[in-house]
Protein backbone atom coordinates (compact mmCIF):
# COMPACT_ATOMS: atom_id res chain seq x y z
CA UNK A 1 0.00 0.00 0.00
CA UNK A 2 2.95 2.06 0.91
CA UNK A 3 4.18 1.41 -2.44
CA UNK A 4 1.51 2.08 -4.60
CA UNK A 5 0.56 5.63 -2.71
CA UNK A 6 4.62 6.28 -3.07
CA UNK A 7 4.29 6.04 -7.18
CA UNK A 8 0.82 7.88 -7.18
CA UNK A 9 2.15 11.10 -5.06
CA UNK A 10 5.63 10.65 -7.43
CA UNK A 11 3.64 11.14 -10.61
CA UNK A 12 1.21 13.28 -9.44
CA UNK A 13 4.43 15.50 -7.92
CA UNK A 14 6.00 15.41 -11.51
CA UNK A 15 2.83 16.22 -13.26
CA UNK A 16 2.62 19.57 -10.87
CA UNK A 17 6.61 20.84 -10.70
CA UNK A 18 6.46 20.63 -15.02
CA UNK A 19 8.07 23.36 -16.01
CA UNK A 20 7.45 25.34 -18.79
CA UNK A 21 10.53 26.41 -21.13
CA UNK A 22 12.02 29.95 -20.62
CA UNK A 23 10.75 31.46 -23.57
CA UNK A 24 7.46 30.65 -23.75
CA UNK A 25 5.60 34.16 -22.78
CA UNK A 26 8.27 35.74 -24.98
CA UNK A 27 7.23 33.29 -27.85
CA UNK A 28 3.34 33.85 -27.22
CA UNK A 29 3.46 37.55 -26.99
CA UNK A 30 5.54 37.55 -30.35
CA UNK A 31 2.84 34.93 -32.04
CA UNK A 32 -0.02 37.20 -30.48
CA UNK A 33 1.58 40.34 -31.52
CA UNK A 34 1.69 38.90 -34.97
CA UNK A 35 -2.27 37.96 -34.84
CA UNK A 36 -3.39 41.41 -33.38
CA UNK A 37 -2.23 43.02 -36.28
CA UNK A 38 -4.73 41.11 -38.52
CA UNK A 39 -8.33 41.84 -38.52
CA UNK A 40 -9.82 39.64 -36.50
CA UNK A 41 -12.27 36.99 -37.32
CA UNK A 42 -15.08 38.69 -36.21
CA UNK A 43 -14.42 41.67 -38.40
CA UNK A 44 -13.93 39.30 -41.46
CA UNK A 45 -16.66 37.74 -40.95
CA UNK A 46 -18.11 40.86 -41.19
CA UNK A 47 -17.24 42.15 -44.27
CA UNK A 48 -18.16 38.71 -46.00
CA UNK A 49 -21.59 38.93 -45.34
CA UNK A 50 -21.50 42.74 -46.45
CA UNK A 51 -20.06 41.78 -49.72
CA UNK A 52 -22.19 38.78 -50.21
CA UNK A 53 -25.69 41.41 -49.26
CA UNK A 54 -24.34 43.73 -51.38
CA UNK A 55 -24.59 40.77 -54.31
CA UNK A 56 -27.72 39.45 -53.50
CA UNK A 57 -29.08 43.04 -53.64
CA UNK A 58 -27.52 43.62 -57.31
CA UNK A 59 -28.84 40.54 -57.98
CA UNK A 60 -32.66 41.06 -56.73
CA UNK A 61 -32.55 44.47 -58.83
CA UNK A 62 -30.93 42.93 -62.18
CA UNK A 63 -33.90 40.27 -61.88
CA UNK A 64 -36.60 42.71 -60.77
CA UNK A 65 -35.87 45.22 -63.44
CA UNK A 66 -35.16 42.20 -66.35
CA UNK A 67 -38.98 40.86 -65.07
CA UNK A 68 -40.52 44.29 -65.13
CA UNK A 69 -38.95 44.96 -69.32
CA UNK A 70 -40.21 41.70 -69.56
CA UNK A 71 -44.42 42.49 -69.11
CA UNK A 72 -43.77 46.01 -70.34
CA UNK A 73 -42.37 46.03 -73.51
CA UNK A 74 -45.20 47.49 -75.26
CA UNK A 75 -44.61 50.74 -72.98
CA UNK A 76 -40.62 50.56 -73.91
CA UNK A 77 -41.35 50.34 -77.46
CA UNK A 78 -43.87 53.07 -77.48
CA UNK A 79 -41.57 55.83 -75.74
CA UNK A 80 -38.86 54.41 -78.23
CA UNK A 81 -41.30 54.78 -81.17
CA UNK A 82 -42.23 57.82 -80.46
CA UNK A 83 -40.52 60.76 -82.27
CA UNK A 84 -38.54 63.47 -80.55
CA UNK A 85 -40.05 66.07 -82.57
CA UNK A 86 -43.76 64.80 -81.67
CA UNK A 87 -42.44 64.90 -78.04
CA UNK A 88 -41.75 68.66 -78.22
CA UNK A 89 -45.03 69.44 -80.64
CA UNK A 90 -46.87 68.63 -77.36
CA UNK A 91 -45.31 70.77 -75.03
CA UNK A 92 -47.37 73.56 -74.17
CA UNK A 93 -46.97 76.89 -75.94
CA UNK A 94 -45.94 78.43 -72.54
CA UNK A 95 -43.22 76.48 -72.50
CA UNK A 96 -42.28 77.91 -75.48
CA UNK A 97 -42.40 81.11 -75.06
CA UNK A 98 -40.44 80.85 -71.72
CA UNK A 99 -37.53 79.24 -73.67
CA UNK A 100 -37.60 82.24 -76.71
CA UNK A 101 -37.69 84.63 -73.89
CA UNK A 102 -34.48 83.32 -71.91
CA UNK A 103 -30.52 83.84 -73.52
CA UNK A 104 -29.60 80.28 -75.07
CA UNK A 105 -27.55 79.26 -71.40
CA UNK A 106 -29.66 80.10 -68.55
CA UNK A 107 -27.88 80.98 -65.63
CA UNK A 108 -30.04 78.65 -63.21
CA UNK A 109 -32.44 76.26 -64.42
CA UNK A 110 -36.55 77.86 -64.44
CA UNK A 111 -39.07 76.02 -62.72
CA UNK A 112 -42.20 75.41 -64.96
CA UNK A 113 -45.73 74.77 -63.39
CA UNK A 114 -46.34 70.87 -65.20
CA UNK A 115 -49.95 71.14 -66.74
CA UNK A 116 -52.53 69.71 -64.49
CA UNK A 117 -52.84 65.86 -64.77
CA UNK A 118 -56.64 64.73 -65.97
CA UNK A 119 -57.93 62.58 -64.27
CA UNK A 120 -57.54 58.90 -65.99
CA UNK A 121 -58.97 56.13 -63.98
CA UNK A 122 -58.03 53.44 -66.93
CA UNK A 123 -54.36 53.64 -67.22
CA UNK A 124 -52.66 52.88 -70.74
CA UNK A 125 -52.52 48.66 -70.06
CA UNK A 126 -56.18 48.09 -69.12
CA UNK A 127 -57.30 50.52 -72.16
CA UNK A 128 -55.16 48.35 -74.51
CA UNK A 129 -56.98 45.11 -73.13
CA UNK A 130 -60.46 46.16 -73.55
CA UNK A 131 -59.94 47.84 -76.99
CA UNK A 132 -59.13 44.02 -77.81
CA UNK A 133 -62.11 42.76 -75.50
CA UNK A 134 -64.50 44.92 -77.55
CA UNK A 135 -63.49 44.69 -80.54
CA UNK A 136 -65.76 42.40 -83.14
CA UNK A 137 -65.13 39.20 -84.00
CA UNK A 138 -65.05 37.97 -87.53
CA UNK A 139 -65.04 34.52 -89.03
CA UNK A 140 -62.20 32.74 -89.63
CA UNK A 141 -60.36 33.34 -93.39
CA UNK A 142 -60.73 29.67 -95.21
CA UNK A 143 -58.04 27.92 -94.57
CA UNK A 144 -56.17 25.56 -96.96
CA UNK A 145 -56.45 22.47 -97.09
CA UNK A 146 -54.68 20.27 -94.26
CA UNK A 147 -52.19 17.28 -95.25
CA UNK A 148 -54.68 15.14 -93.18
CA UNK A 149 -57.76 16.23 -94.97
CA UNK A 150 -55.92 15.63 -98.77
CA UNK A 151 -55.54 12.17 -97.28
CA UNK A 152 -58.05 11.60 -97.17
CA UNK A 153 -60.50 12.99 -99.89
CA UNK A 154 -57.38 10.86 -101.53
CA UNK A 155 -58.95 7.67 -99.66
CA UNK A 156 -62.52 8.57 -100.58
CA UNK A 157 -62.32 8.75 -103.89
CA UNK A 158 -60.30 6.35 -105.46
CA UNK A 159 -60.20 7.97 -109.44
CA UNK A 160 -63.19 5.68 -109.97
CA UNK A 161 -64.17 6.81 -113.36
CA UNK A 162 -68.06 6.73 -112.58
CA UNK A 163 -67.76 7.62 -108.96
CA UNK A 164 -65.73 11.01 -110.49
CA UNK A 165 -68.22 11.19 -113.15
CA UNK A 166 -71.03 11.30 -110.63
CA UNK A 167 -69.27 14.42 -108.42
CA UNK A 168 -69.88 16.28 -112.30
CA UNK A 169 -72.86 17.83 -111.94
CA UNK A 170 -73.08 17.96 -115.42
CA UNK A 171 -72.24 14.68 -116.21
CA UNK A 172 -74.45 13.38 -113.38
CA UNK A 173 -77.49 15.22 -115.26
CA UNK A 174 -76.72 14.06 -118.31
CA UNK A 175 -76.72 10.28 -117.48
CA UNK A 176 -79.83 11.03 -114.99
CA UNK A 177 -81.44 12.18 -118.83
CA UNK A 178 -80.04 9.35 -120.76
CA UNK A 179 -81.67 6.47 -117.96
CA UNK A 180 -84.90 8.54 -118.18
CA UNK A 181 -84.83 8.41 -121.89
CA UNK A 182 -84.08 4.75 -121.40
CA UNK A 183 -86.83 3.75 -118.80
CA UNK A 184 -88.99 5.73 -121.38
CA UNK A 185 -88.30 4.03 -124.10
CA UNK A 186 -88.11 0.99 -122.41
CA UNK A 187 -91.76 1.24 -121.01
CA UNK A 188 -93.42 2.48 -124.57
CA UNK A 189 -91.67 -1.04 -125.99
CA UNK A 190 -93.34 -2.72 -123.24
CA UNK A 191 -96.41 -0.80 -124.35
CA UNK A 192 -96.51 -1.73 -127.87
CA UNK A 193 -95.59 -5.38 -126.79
CA UNK A 194 -98.94 -5.66 -124.92
CA UNK A 195 -101.12 -4.00 -127.96
CA UNK A 196 -99.30 -6.89 -130.59
CA UNK A 197 -100.40 -9.74 -128.14
CA UNK A 198 -104.31 -8.17 -127.75
CA UNK A 199 -104.60 -8.09 -131.52
CA UNK A 200 -102.95 -11.44 -132.08
CA UNK A 201 -105.40 -13.20 -129.31
CA UNK A 202 -108.36 -11.02 -130.89
CA UNK B 1 -5.99 46.77 -32.61
CA UNK B 2 -2.95 46.50 -30.64
CA UNK B 3 -0.15 48.55 -29.16
CA UNK B 4 2.99 47.58 -27.66
CA UNK B 5 3.84 49.63 -24.17
CA UNK B 6 5.81 49.45 -21.69
CA UNK B 7 6.21 45.92 -22.35
CA UNK B 8 2.59 45.06 -22.07
CA UNK B 9 0.19 44.86 -25.02
CA UNK B 10 -2.91 46.35 -24.44
CA UNK B 11 -6.18 45.41 -26.93
CA UNK B 12 -7.72 48.46 -28.02
CA UNK B 13 -11.34 48.26 -28.85
CA UNK B 14 -12.14 50.05 -32.66
CA UNK B 15 -15.42 51.57 -31.18
CA UNK B 16 -14.73 52.91 -27.95
CA UNK B 17 -11.17 53.60 -28.12
CA UNK B 18 -10.72 51.85 -24.63
CA UNK B 19 -8.38 49.56 -23.26
CA UNK B 20 -10.01 46.14 -23.38
CA UNK B 21 -7.49 43.61 -21.68
CA UNK B 22 -4.07 43.64 -21.29
CA UNK B 23 -2.76 40.43 -22.94
CA UNK B 24 0.53 40.69 -22.23
CA UNK B 25 -0.52 40.46 -18.64
CA UNK B 26 -2.67 37.25 -18.98
CA UNK B 27 0.04 35.83 -20.56
CA UNK B 28 2.93 36.89 -17.64
CA UNK B 29 -0.23 35.78 -14.98
CA UNK B 30 -1.49 32.59 -16.46
CA UNK B 31 0.87 31.00 -19.23
CA UNK B 32 2.79 29.02 -16.58
CA UNK B 33 -0.86 27.80 -14.83
CA UNK B 34 -2.34 27.19 -18.18
CA UNK B 35 0.83 24.89 -18.82
CA UNK B 36 0.78 22.51 -15.89
CA UNK B 37 -3.04 22.22 -17.11
CA UNK B 38 -2.14 21.00 -20.48
CA UNK B 39 1.23 19.29 -19.30
CA UNK B 40 -0.99 17.07 -16.45
CA UNK B 41 -3.39 16.25 -19.51
CA UNK B 42 -0.39 15.51 -22.36
CA UNK B 43 2.57 14.38 -19.92
CA UNK B 44 4.93 16.38 -22.99
CA UNK B 45 6.06 20.04 -22.68
CA UNK B 46 6.23 20.59 -26.45
CA UNK B 47 2.40 19.38 -26.77
CA UNK B 48 1.41 21.94 -23.55
CA UNK B 49 3.31 24.52 -24.54
CA UNK B 50 1.65 24.21 -28.13
CA UNK B 51 -1.63 24.16 -26.51
CA UNK B 52 -0.68 27.32 -24.19
CA UNK B 53 0.24 29.38 -27.62
CA UNK B 54 -2.75 28.33 -28.85
CA UNK B 55 -4.92 29.17 -26.40
CA UNK B 56 -3.62 32.62 -26.34
CA UNK B 57 -4.32 32.73 -29.87
CA UNK B 58 -7.85 32.06 -29.19
CA UNK B 59 -7.86 34.74 -27.11
CA UNK B 60 -6.59 37.21 -29.33
CA UNK B 61 -8.82 36.28 -32.24
CA UNK B 62 -11.88 36.83 -29.76
CA UNK B 63 -10.82 39.99 -28.11
CA UNK B 64 -13.73 41.83 -28.64
CA UNK B 65 -16.07 39.24 -26.32
CA UNK B 66 -13.53 39.28 -23.59
CA UNK B 67 -14.81 41.88 -21.36
CA UNK B 68 -18.06 39.69 -21.31
CA UNK B 69 -15.90 37.30 -19.47
CA UNK B 70 -16.53 37.04 -14.97
CA UNK B 71 -14.07 34.86 -14.40
CA UNK B 72 -10.40 34.99 -16.31
CA UNK B 73 -8.70 32.81 -14.73
CA UNK B 74 -11.44 29.51 -14.62
CA UNK B 75 -12.27 30.46 -18.06
CA UNK B 76 -8.73 30.27 -19.41
CA UNK B 77 -8.25 27.40 -17.70
CA UNK B 78 -11.42 25.56 -18.52
CA UNK B 79 -10.24 26.66 -22.05
CA UNK B 80 -6.03 24.92 -21.89
CA UNK B 81 -8.07 21.51 -20.51
CA UNK B 82 -10.39 21.47 -23.48
CA UNK B 83 -7.51 22.09 -26.01
CA UNK B 84 -5.16 19.66 -24.15
CA UNK B 85 -8.15 16.57 -24.19
CA UNK B 86 -8.80 17.62 -28.12
CA UNK B 87 -4.97 17.02 -28.72
CA UNK B 88 -4.21 13.85 -26.26
CA UNK B 89 -6.98 12.70 -28.96
CA UNK B 90 -4.34 13.23 -31.95
CA UNK B 91 -1.52 11.91 -30.79
CA UNK B 92 0.22 8.72 -29.43
CA UNK B 93 -0.32 8.94 -26.05
CA UNK B 94 1.11 5.58 -25.32
CA UNK B 95 4.59 6.81 -26.26
CA UNK B 96 4.68 10.68 -24.60
CA UNK B 97 4.19 8.58 -21.25
CA UNK B 98 6.75 6.10 -21.45
CA UNK B 99 9.20 9.25 -21.89
CA UNK B 100 6.92 11.17 -18.84
CA UNK B 101 7.72 8.22 -16.91
CA UNK B 102 11.57 7.70 -18.00
CA UNK B 103 11.76 11.52 -16.98
CA UNK B 104 10.43 10.85 -13.42
CA UNK B 105 13.12 8.68 -12.90
CA UNK B 106 16.09 9.88 -10.56
CA UNK B 107 19.15 9.76 -13.16
CA UNK B 108 21.56 9.34 -10.07
CA UNK B 109 19.83 5.48 -9.58
CA UNK B 110 21.66 2.28 -11.38
CA UNK B 111 20.50 1.76 -14.66
CA UNK B 112 18.22 -1.70 -13.13
CA UNK B 113 16.62 0.36 -10.68
CA UNK B 114 16.30 3.08 -13.14
CA UNK B 115 14.11 0.54 -15.07
CA UNK B 116 11.96 -0.77 -12.26
CA UNK B 117 11.28 2.68 -11.37
CA UNK B 118 9.77 3.74 -14.59
CA UNK B 119 8.02 0.68 -15.22
CA UNK B 120 5.90 1.08 -11.66
CA UNK B 121 5.71 5.18 -12.72
CA UNK B 122 4.00 4.02 -16.46
CA UNK B 123 2.14 1.25 -14.55
CA UNK B 124 0.64 4.08 -12.39
CA UNK B 125 0.05 6.73 -15.62
CA UNK B 126 -1.69 3.54 -17.39
CA UNK B 127 -3.83 2.97 -14.46
CA UNK B 128 -4.97 7.02 -14.21
CA UNK B 129 -5.89 6.86 -17.26
CA UNK B 130 -8.14 3.64 -16.80
CA UNK B 131 -10.16 5.47 -14.32
CA UNK B 132 -13.67 6.79 -14.76
CA UNK B 133 -13.61 10.12 -16.47
CA UNK B 134 -14.83 12.19 -13.91
CA UNK B 135 -12.24 10.75 -11.31
CA UNK B 136 -9.39 10.85 -13.54
CA UNK B 137 -10.12 14.51 -14.32
CA UNK B 138 -10.21 15.54 -10.80
CA UNK B 139 -7.29 13.54 -9.79
CA UNK B 140 -4.92 15.48 -12.77
CA UNK B 141 -6.56 18.81 -12.19
CA UNK B 142 -5.93 18.15 -8.21
CA UNK B 143 -2.45 18.02 -8.94
CA UNK B 144 -2.07 21.63 -9.89
CA UNK B 145 -1.09 23.39 -6.98
CA UNK B 146 -2.58 26.46 -7.96
CA UNK B 147 -5.96 24.87 -8.36
CA UNK B 148 -8.13 25.16 -5.26
CA UNK B 149 -11.15 22.71 -4.73
CA UNK B 150 -13.20 25.52 -5.80
CA UNK B 151 -11.97 26.74 -8.90
CA UNK B 152 -11.60 22.81 -9.86
CA UNK B 153 -15.59 23.21 -9.15
CA UNK B 154 -15.84 25.93 -11.24
CA UNK B 155 -13.96 24.17 -14.15
CA UNK B 156 -15.08 20.62 -14.19
CA UNK B 157 -19.31 22.59 -13.41
CA UNK B 158 -19.33 20.45 -10.39
CA UNK B 159 -20.24 21.18 -6.57
CA UNK B 160 -16.82 21.41 -4.27
CA UNK B 161 -17.90 18.44 -2.53
CA UNK B 162 -18.42 16.12 -5.32
CA UNK B 163 -14.81 17.00 -6.42
CA UNK B 164 -13.65 15.85 -2.91
CA UNK B 165 -15.37 12.91 -3.15
CA UNK B 166 -13.91 12.45 -6.63
CA UNK B 167 -10.75 12.69 -5.49
CA UNK B 168 -11.12 10.70 -2.68
CA UNK B 169 -12.50 7.94 -5.01
CA UNK B 170 -9.91 8.43 -7.55
CA UNK B 171 -7.21 8.07 -5.45
CA UNK B 172 -8.88 5.09 -3.22
CA UNK B 173 -9.62 3.36 -6.85
CA UNK B 174 -6.37 3.86 -8.62
CA UNK B 175 -4.34 2.69 -5.20
CA UNK B 176 -6.62 -0.73 -5.27
CA UNK B 177 -5.57 -1.43 -9.07
CA UNK B 178 -2.09 -0.70 -8.63
CA UNK B 179 -1.76 -3.13 -5.65
CA UNK B 180 -4.90 -5.65 -7.27
CA UNK B 181 -1.71 -5.71 -10.13
CA UNK B 182 0.59 -6.75 -7.65
CA UNK B 183 3.60 -5.25 -9.93
CA UNK B 184 4.40 -2.42 -7.23
CA UNK B 185 6.25 -3.86 -4.37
Amino acid sequence: MKNSEEAIGKVLAGLRDSEASPDLERRILAVIEERASRPSVATSRWAWSVALAGMVAACLFFAITAAYRHEHPSTQARRSAVPADSLSANRPEKETQIASLLPHEPIAPIKTVAPERKANPINTEDAVLLREMRAPSHPAPVAPLTNEEKLLLRAVHLGDPQVTAMLDPEERARQDVESEAEFQKFVEQSGKDVQESNQTTE
Amino acid sequence: MASVAGGSLILFSTESAQPEIDVAALVEMYSRLLFRVAHSVLRSRVEAEDVVQDLFVRVIERRRSLHAIRNMRVWLVRIAWNLALDRRRRIRPEQIDESFAESLTASTLPADERLFEAERMKAVLREMERLPRAERRVLLLSAIEELGTAEIAQVLGRSESAIRALVFRARTRLRERLEARGGLR
